[in-house]
């Protein structure tokens, strides 16, 4: 994922205080022993929007695109589990 | 028109007798998996007789070819063919894989049909799989289908539950699920459904649960399109999308009923999913997401859209009409960053600059304005990081400076670049404006400190010093700075023997300075002011002391001597430093490091070796370790000491013959200044090195071998580049019979005064010197080098002997094409 806002979740006119605050959390539900490479990648998205001119930097120079990954988090991010309909569920064990 | 009728193959062929089949050719078609002609050869057994071994033999190259098409998904023609075989042999239909194969066609409700006329005959095992593999058929095959069960059948009798369980599934009830399922038993025929069931409940809520239970359920079960389901639904990040193909149609469908996706988007997932098959273009994906831009929420499609315009500047037409208008802010922000993909830096200066310009307009924009000209001003200084600061990088610091003056780390840059530039004006307005702001800033401050030490204000200096030291109590760079500053000023008032500015300057250096080094030039400094008392000896040996040893002691020494204008050798004398005598291995190398961080060129340094020369050359035939012996030799090859650097690469050559860096050094050192009088054993010597070197992969020697052998070879005037016949035609042996024979009839005095006037005054007395007073060994390799290189023309004649014509240096030949290009593993131990 390339974008700050969605590795720390948090909106993309979070203030300073709201961004530390996720920072932090984030970086207590998975410390750097348990996972290095997460631990890295939520720090990198801290120090890249941590003050309101580092926002400023990252909106005017940043030029990481979207990937496929992150559209996809995107545009499910306010999907919830569904019901399969019952009528597929006969059909895929060969009901007519 | 008539056409004549062509006979038919058939017609024209002749009779076809077939062969007699005999039983083993039948058994071996069958042995060797070619069931196809194992059939025919058994139905032509089979008309002969209907004898049982041939009957069973006909059955399984049935059963082999059946099974064969079923592996290649034809589970219909597997199916007529089981029944062929049923109808030719007599075998059952229910055995084997033919239910399973019913299924698998699709054909669940033949397959009940044959379950309810055959179970009897099957033992109570075969009866319980069966039921097992055929319990997704009867759950979902109407009740008209299930007349032929037995009524206590497990499949009968546990079937409501199972459809209870499913319906409240699809409802997402899942407590009536739980109770559901609660009546289907282990044993039952629907017991894979239970689990799976279970595992999707738990999905709900938490996904590597689900895949934990997922485990539970064996694989190939009669529920495995549910099951496989589940396993695309539980994958992690993106992996799900691109398994989706490993589905059909309705388990796709189901995936996404059971993540949640709406109808709407669908289209758009499956899209993605192609997309993740492989490497998407930024274009592709803009496409994909304008064209799906009603389904998503609001600004959703827009803003990926606009983060992909960098990658695909093409798209800004459409992002207008799908997205509405950018401002024409917007289009320069995005075609500068686009130009910067492109690596087109022009392009990119001429976009950011125009977009500085609207920005600039706005007043909240304007620290927006200042970010970007600070990032031209970087990108200028990326572009060319060794030169000096660019004018325009400037001029952008300082505008961005106007239009946001907080920003401390550019007040910086700025001030640092300016002091490089010289632009006393501008710097101290620059520095004015920083210190005026951050009044209490130690990294200002201190920039004021070297500020004020440039141009000599050492006053000024120690106060804004002080002011730093307040701030950050344990700063080292402002001790240094202003230490050495105080040091540098009382070697001045020393050499203009004015001893109480001097003190004075030095108590002021003693407050800043820490190292036992600068304590160790201190005390020197103050033995050389003290110079008729004892005290003044007692503060040089105790100055000598705080260095790391005797060697380096006495280098300091000669160099605060010279720095000072006093005699060096009363200062030695003085110091009680013992002359001519041996230094350790230890001192050489510790005198290496210091010769190391002083300037080249320092005069003060090369009275300080010629000074120690007997000493280094005594210590040249210590057991240095290799590297330390290379520390040495490079050293000495950093100031140029040529005569000392070649009898410590031949003390090394002795130890470890050949090794290529010391064949360069000796080389370098011996003929360095004049290449052109290289001998023919020194080209061979070094091509070999050459060689070696190139071989182990020491890039660095390689790359000095190389520029060595093109001097030396150009000046000799030889032929091309890569010819390695230029070290044929050299001087032969014919000339040292001839000096020898000068020397005879001249003498030493007369001869050593014609080859002076011949080499020329600077390199005779340089060899002269490597000699230390051997007059012997000087002549011997004065007619060395007179036979390697050849007299010069008119040696020995009375006319050129009365008029001599020095030897005069051909002028440098083009650099020969190098042989190998740089890398950037280089293996050399002083590699950058």
């Amino acid at each position: 994922m390339t974008d700050p806002y969605r590795v720390l979740g948090v909106a993309n006119t979070a203030d300073d205080e709201a961004i530390r605050a996720a920072y932090l959390a984030a970086i207590r539900a998975c410390p750097p022993e348990r996972d290095r490479l997460h631990f890295e990648r939520v720090r990198a998205a801290y120090e890249s929007i941590a003050t309101e001119r580092d926002r400023w930097a990252h909106a005017l120079f940043d030029v990481a695109a979207p990937t496929v990954q992150e559209v996809l988090e995107i545009v499910s991010a306010d999907m919830r589990p569904g019901c399969p309909d019952e009528r597929r569920l006969y059909r895929l064990l060969g009901g007519k | 028109m008539s056409r004549k009728k062509r006979p038919s193959k058939a017609s024209a062929a002749p009779p076809v007798v077939k062969k007699a089949v005999l039983p083993d050719q039948a058994e071996a078609a069958l042995g060797a998996s070619r069931y196809r002609e194992a059939i025919e050869h058994y139905k032509e057994l089979l008309k002969q007789e209907r004898r049982p071994a041939w009957i069973e033999g006909l059955a399984a190259a049935y059963a082999g070819r059946a099974a064969q098409l079923a592996q290649k998904g034809m589970v219909k023609e597997a199916s007529a063919l089981w029944r062929t075989r049923a109808d030719m042999c007599g075998t059952p239909l229910i055995e084997g894989p033919y239910v399973g194969w019913l299924l698998e066609a699709g054909e669940g409700e033949q397959a009940l049909r044959l379950l309810a006329g055959a179970t009897q005959k099957l033992s109570r095992d075969a009866q319980t799989q069966l039921e097992t593999q055929v319990a997704a058929a009867v759950l979902v095959a109407p009740d008209s289908a299930l007349t032929g069960l037995a009524a206590d059948s497990p499949l009968l009798r546990h079937r409501a539950a199972a459809q209870a369980a499913l319906a409240a599934f699809a409802r997402g009830d899942d407590a009536a699920m739980a109770e559901h399922v609660k009546v289907i038993p282990f044993s039952s025929p629907y017991r894979d459904l239970r689990a799976l069931l279970k595992a999707f409940s738990l999905y709900r809520t938490d996904a590597s649960q689900a895949a934990v239970a997922l485990t539970r359920v064996p694989a190939d079960g009669p529920f495995e399109p549910l099951a496989a389901v589940l396993r695309v639904c539980v994958l992690p990040g993106e992996a799900w999308l691109a398994s989706l193909h490993s589905l059909n149609g309705e388990g796709r469908a189901l995936v996404l009923d059971i993540k949640g996706w709406p109808e709407e988007r669908r289209p758009l997932v499956l899209e993605l999913a192609r997309l993740s098959d492989g490497p998407a273009s930024a274009a592709m994906l803009y496409d994909l997401l304008a064209r799906h831009r009603s389904t998503l929420p609001a600004d959703t499609a827009a803003q990926l859209c606009r983060r992909l315009l960098p990658h695909a500047p093409e798209r800004l037409k459409t992002y207008s009409a799908n997205f509405g208008a950018l401002s024409a802010a917007e289009k320069d922000h995005i075609l500068a960053l686009a130009a910067e993909l492109k690596r087109d830096p022009e392009q990119a200066e001429d976009h950011w600059l125009n977009l500085v310009e609207r920005l600039r307009a706005d007043p909240a924009q304007r620290a927006r304005a200042a970010l970007v000209l600070r990032r031209l001003a970087n990108e200028r200084s990326r572009y060319d990081p060794g030169g000096p600061p660019d004018e325009d990088a400037l001029a952008w610091l300082a505008q961005s400076l106007e239009l946001d003056p907080e920003d401390r780390a550019t007040h910086l840059t700025l001030i640092r670049a300016l002091r490089v530039r010289s632009e006393p004006k501008e710097l101290r307005k620059c520095l004015e404006a920083a210190l005026a702001r951050f009044p209490d800033d130690a990294n200002v401050l201190l920039e004021a400190v070297e500020t004020a030490l440039a141009s000599g204000a050492f006053k000024k200096a120690a106060t804004l010093a002080k002011r730093v030291l307040a701030l950050d109590p344990i700063n080292p760079r402002v001790r240094t700075v202003v230490g050495h500053a105080h040091l540098s000023h009382a070697r001045k008032q020393i050499a203009g023997r004015n001893p109480v500015s001097a003190r004075r300057e030095l108590d002021e250096a003693a407050q800043w300075l820490r190292t036992n080094a600068d304590h160790g030039s201190i005390k020197l400094l103050r033995g050389i002011i003290d110079e008729r008392g004892e005290e003044g000896d007692a503060l040089l040996r105790e100055g000598l002391a705080e260095m790391s040893c005797a060697l380096v002691g006495s280098f300091h020494l000669v160099l605060e001597a010279s720095h000072t204008r006093h005699d060096p050798k009363a200062l030695l004398r003085r110091a009680g430093i013992e002359r001519n005598r041996v230094p350790a291995a230890s001192e050489v190398v510790a005198l290496a490091h210091a010769l190391n961080t002083a300037r080249v060129g320092d005069k003060a340094v090369q009275i300080a070796l010629d000074l120690l020369g007997d000493e280094l050359r005594g210590a040249s035939a210590a057991q240095f370790a290799e590297s330390d012996q290379l520390v040495v030799c490079e050293a000495l090859h950093r100031h140029n000491k040529r005569a000392l650097v070649r009898r410590y690469a031949e003390a090394a050559l002795q130890r470890w013959p050949a090794r290529p860096v010391f064949v360069y050094l000796r080389a370098s050192a011996a003929y360095g200044a004049n290449p052109w009088r290289m001998p023919r054993r020194e080209l061979l010597a070094l091509d070999r090195a050459l060689e070696v070197a190139q071989a182990s992969g020491d890039q660095r020697t390689v790359l000095r071998l190389d520029d060595l052998l093109a001097a030396a070879t150009g000046h000799i005037g030889l032929p091309g580049e890569d010819d390695d016949d230029y070290l044929d035609g050299l001087p032969g042996d014919d000339a040292g019979t001839v000096l020898e024979m000068m020397l005879a009839a001249l003498g030493e005095d007369a001869f050593l005064a014609m080859v002076r006037k011949q080499l020329g005054k600077p390199l005779f007395d340089e060899m002269r010197r490597d000699f230390g007073g051997n007059r012997k060994q000087f002549i011997r390799a004065l007619i060395g080098l007179l036979a390697d290189i050849g007299p010069p023309p008119g040696l020995g004649d009375t006319g050129a002997y009365a008029d001599p014509q020095p030897i005069v240096p051909l002028k440098p030949p083009p650099r020969r094409k190098r042989r190998t290009a740089p890398t950037d593993t280089q293996k050399d131990l002083f590699d950058d």
